[in-house]
This record gives structure tokens, C-alpha cells and sequence, in this order.
């Protein structure tokens, strides 16, 4: 079974936003947590938030210790998933090429408006 | 949801039924001044913390707040209409009896309730509150100009997308004009104060607590903005919410927040 690090930056908390500080990681390195359980709670001028995982997985790396600025954008945490990609797809016999099971995103060109 | 009130003001609110359905009383959430459910408990993790511990979870944006109608008038903000909502409310939603969790204005507003509904509330949690008067030294007829620890707060939330800031001043008006008053203590129900450290909106919190023979916990290093979503805050409301005598101590699988 493979394993894949995934990092996961600061997102972007709206209402222009440019940072935030950790208050309080939710989890430690070695974690194992579910999507959306609470994985860090951070502050901006504008309130306290705890942000939920964005994903299942081990916690491999937290990139900033508390009461660190982390600008949006920056690397906040990072993930070691395990990709099954032996294991048979769900509602189909034998196995699928990886190309095919993943389709590619459809992306519109447009040129500039102005 | 929704709900309309006697003087032509709609409030909406959040109702989340119990994910294991069992004889656990509802869990009302009062957030606090120039906020919403949605940033005083949603964002902070709340709904998730107390849904995934099999609780059920309700709360308005109370009147001159969120998606609820804000009018401008000082007397439609007096303690005793924001009562009159929260019992309209707990009617509509078939709701006997409730929890309550406040914080800031909210717990202040889940003290009245308490003392004027003695029979619908059980345990009480004042978060971020203390006996003091919050508007000492605040010109209310300009709030925000000065630089009590009220104005500031005023300032932080009349900034946000949302927000009315004329309705915001006239609610604090209307809270002013009923000053908060401590005697007697809440006796018939069990009380847990939390607050930060730093909070300079909370002293006397313990005092308080001592008074009405219930707990405090301080939180270490928060102040008014950020103690709110503390996992040290969310624990010890779990803690004094779920002691039930056997039903405590039941692993829960984690909730899923729903959309209102």
C-alpha cells in the first residue's frame, strides 16, 4: 500500500484576510484524524475560528507552533494518506487504469477581460 | 428556521436534533454581542463539539443580530423582550426544557432567562461574563468612540459584513438600561462560569460563581475574543453537561454539522 504526503495551507477566511494566528493545534503529530474533525484553531482581527480538517490521515507535520502568524496561502499542515490504488474499485470487477478513474478537469480558457 | 414575535420581529434560529436520540435536554446557545450562532458557535467548533456528544443543539441570532430583524428603537433591546424570544422560540420548537450556554450579552441573557423561566432551564454556563457593569466609562450615546473594553468590542463588530451598527448601539442601550444585578443568586440550577484569563469583561466571574455555589474554570492566556472557541472552554461545558449520572462517558461517533 503506497502513502502520499498532502499539505494543506492556511485557507483563505474571507472578508480580506491576509493571516492568521494559531492559537491552539487540535491535534498532534502521529494523529490519526477523520475529515472535518477539528484540526486548528486560529485567530484574525476578526474572531476565533476552529478549522476542520480538510481530509482523512496521519498528521505527518504541523508548520507553525502556536501563537505564530501564519500568512493565507502558507503551508499549515501536512497529511500522510494511503492510496490504495491495488485495491479494486467499488461496483467494478477487476481494476481500472488509474488514468481513466481519475477524469481530468475540464478547464475553459478565457482570454482576459480587460 | 424561523420564528415571529410578538412585536412583528422575525428570529431565526438553528435547531439540530440529537444525532442518538435519548433523553438528553436540549442544549440553547446564546452568542454574544454584535456576533451570531453562526460565528459565536459554528465557526468556533460548538455545534460539532456538543452534536458528536449526542446532544441536541439550538440557537437564535438573537434580535438585532445575523439573519433576525434588527430594529433601531433602544427599548425593543431590553432584557425582558430578548426573554419573550427565547421562550417564543423553545415554544415553537416543542422544547420543555433547555441547557443553556451563553456568552458575553448571551450569558447575561441566559441569567434572566433562568431567573424569569426557572422551570424550562437546567444547567446554566455564563461564558465570558462577570457582575461587573460591561458598559462602565462607554459614552452609549456614541459607543465605540472611547476606549472602555466595551468600545472595543463594539468597534471589532460593528466593522462586521452584517452587521447594523445603529441597531448594535441601540442594543447596547437597551442592555444598559436594565444593569445587570446579581441578587439573588441562581440557586435552583447548577452554574459553571468560564472565562479568559485576560478578560477584562469577565472579572468577577469567580466571585460569581462562588455566590451561586457553582463552578469557575479560567481559561489561561485567552482573553474576551478568543477563550469563546477554546478546546479547555468546550471540554469543561461538555464535562458539566454530560454528567448525568450513567450517561456520561458514552463514546459518540463524531457529528456531521448540519447547514440551518
Amino acid at each position: 500500500m503506497a502513502q502520499e504526503n498532502i499539505t494543506f495551507t492556511l485557507p483563505d477566511l474571507g472578508e480580506g484576510l491576509v493571516e492568521a494566528t494559531v492559537l491552539e493545534w487540535q491535534v498532534a503529530v502521529g494523529d490519526v484524524i477523520e475529515r472535518n474533525a477539528p484540526l486548528v484553531e486560529v485567530e484574525t482581527t476578526k474572531s476565533a475560528v476552529v478549522i476542520p480538517s480538510p481530509q482523512a490521515g496521519r498528521v505527518a507535520e504541523l508548520h507553525a507552533e502556536e501563537d505564530q502568524v501564519v500568512p493565507v496561502g502558507e503551508p499549515l499542515v501536512t497529511f500522510t494518506v494511503e492510496t490504495s490504488d491495488d485495491a479494486p474499485q467499488a461496483g467494478i470487477v477487476g481494476r481500472v487504469p488509474t488514468e481513466e478513474a481519475r477524469p481530468a478537469r475540464r478547464v475553459r480558457l478565457k482570454p482576459p477581460t480587460d | 428556521m424561523s420564528v415571529n414575535l410578538a412585536d412583528g420581529v422575525t428570529m431565526r434560529y438553528f435547531d439540530a436534533p440529537a444525532q442518538t436520540p435519548e433523553n438528553t435536554v436540549p442544549v440553547l446557545l446564546l452568542h454574544g454581542f454584535g456576533t451570531d450562532f453562526d460565528m459565536n458557535w459554528r465557526a468556533t467548533g460548538w455545534t460539532q463539539a456538543l452534536e458528536s456528544a449526542g446532544l441536541r443543539v439550538i440557537g437564535p441570532d438573537l434580535r438585532g443580530h445575523g439573519a433576525s430583524d434588527k430594529p433601531r428603537e433602544s427599548d425593543a433591546y431590553l432584557p425582558e423582550h430578548f426573554v419573550a424570544d427565547l421562550v417564543a422560540m423553545l415554544d415553537e420548537s416543542g422544547v420543555e426544557r433547555v441547557d443553556v450556554v451563553g456568552y458575553s450579552m448571551g450569558s447575561r441573557l441566559a441569567w434572566e432567562l433562568a431567573r424569569s423561566e426557572p422551570d424550562r432551564v437546567g444547567r446554566v454556563v455564563l461564558g465570558g461574563f462577570g457582575p461587573k457593569n460591561a458598559f462602565e466609562g462607554t459614552d452609549l450615546a456614541d459607543p465605540g468612540s472611547g476606549d472602555t473594553a466595551f468600545d472595543v468590542v463594539y468597534r471589532t463588530v460593528a466593522a462586521l459584513p452584517g452587521n447594523d451598527a445603529a441597531a448594535l448601539a441601540a442594543c447596547a442601550r437597551g442592555q444598559a438600561a436594565r444593569p445587570f444585578e446579581p441578587d439573588p443568586p441562581l440557586s435552583g440550577s447548577p452554574v459553571l462560569l468560564v472565562s479568559g484569563e485576560r478578560d477584562a469583561l469577565a472579572r468577577g466571574a469567580a466571585e460569581l460563581a462562588e455566590r451561586c455555589g457553582g463552578e469557575y474554570v479560567e481559561i489561561p492566556r485567552r482573553d474576551h475574543a478568543n477563550a469563546v472557541s477554546s478546546k479547555a472552554f468546550k471540554q469543561a461545558v461538555l464535562d458539566f453537561l454530560t454528567d448525568r449520572g450513567g450517561s456520561s462517558g458514552t463514546p459518540v461517533e463524531p457529528g456531521v454539522v448540519k447547514p440551518v
